[in-house]
């Protein structure tokens, strides 16, 4: 994957040649005009629901555990 | 106009952060509810006694009568930020030191449980502030504060546009008076 695409910053990363080869053959006929532009959407994708995944969210039991700490270190009512 | 917050961590230097701003000429707003005491010999820097979470959960703080002026609103405490403008300082410390501070503090903690629920409230906070377009933060190690206190108080000082007066700030970290601090990770 050395392809430069537009102006922006890039870097080139190593993908085993049969990939690259299979990746060819699955974008022909499809908008990606490149190798590295569909390796970038599909990281992109990845990237985008892994950071989803990793939301951290509070169970209200796991809330009112910190809040009861917080109550004791005084920085709750 | 914009909303100055020092945040973190309870435990994880945000008094002593409010302490640089103050002797480095950075307005801050602060009373004296909750006194100097042996966890915080220099005092807390904080608004009514460190409750305004309560305040900002019910709607009732006054964030504009504090525009343009250093709060200090721990990391639980953002989650209930109106919208606005703000930039953070928010403080990050060795958990470990932390949860030995804060069990001096407050009594036994259950490790085991309570670790994870904060290190997840941390990364909460980060996150938020990350999502948030009306949030601009920088992240500040206590313990390189400890170690490098001119390093980081300079880090600060082009957060906030140079308005800090970094000679008289770096007085305010005084190593002895930090206790419980654990290896400094570079």
């Amino acid at each position: 994957m050395t392809e430069k695409e537009g102006k922006g910053k890039y870097t080139t990363v190593s993908i085993p040649t049969p990939l690259a080869e299979k990746i060819k053959r699955r974008i022909e006929g499809t908008g990606f005009n490149s190798i590295s532009s569909y390796v970038t959407y599909v990281l992109r994708e990845l990237l985008a629901s892994m950071e989803e995944e990793e939301e951290e969210v509070f169970s209200k039991e796991d809330e009112e555990k910190i809040k009861e700490r917080l109550r004791a270190l005084g920085y709750l009512d | 106009m914009i909303n100055y917050i020092v945040s973190g961590l309870e435990r994880s230097g945000t008094s002593m952060m409010m302490q640089i701003l103050y002797k480095g000429g950075m307005p801050v707003a602060f009373d004296y509810s909750r006194p100097p005491n042996d966890h915080n010999p220099k005092g807390y820097y904080e608004l009514e006694g460190g409750k305004i979470i309560n305040r900002l959960m019910d709607g009732t703080f006054p964030m504009e009568k504090y525009r343009e002026k250093f709060i200090k609103i721990t990391a639980y405490g953002l989650k209930f930020l109106p919208k606005g403008k703000y930039k953070i300082i928010y403080m990050i410390r060795n958990i470990d030191e932390i949860m030995d501070s804060m069990e001096k503090m407050s009594g036994p903690i259950n490790r085991e449980e309570e670790k994870p629920l904060f290190e997840k409230l941390n990364r909460y906070a980060i996150q938020l502030m990350k999502k948030r377009d009306d949030i601009d933060y920088i992240i500040v190690n206590y313990n390189k504060v400890i170690k490098n206190p001119r390093r980081e108080i300079e880090r600060v000082n082009e957060f906030l546009g140079g308005k800090l007066d970094v000679e008289s700030a770096v007085k305010a970290v005084d190593p002895k008076l930090y206790r419980n601090v654990r290896e400094v990770k570079k």
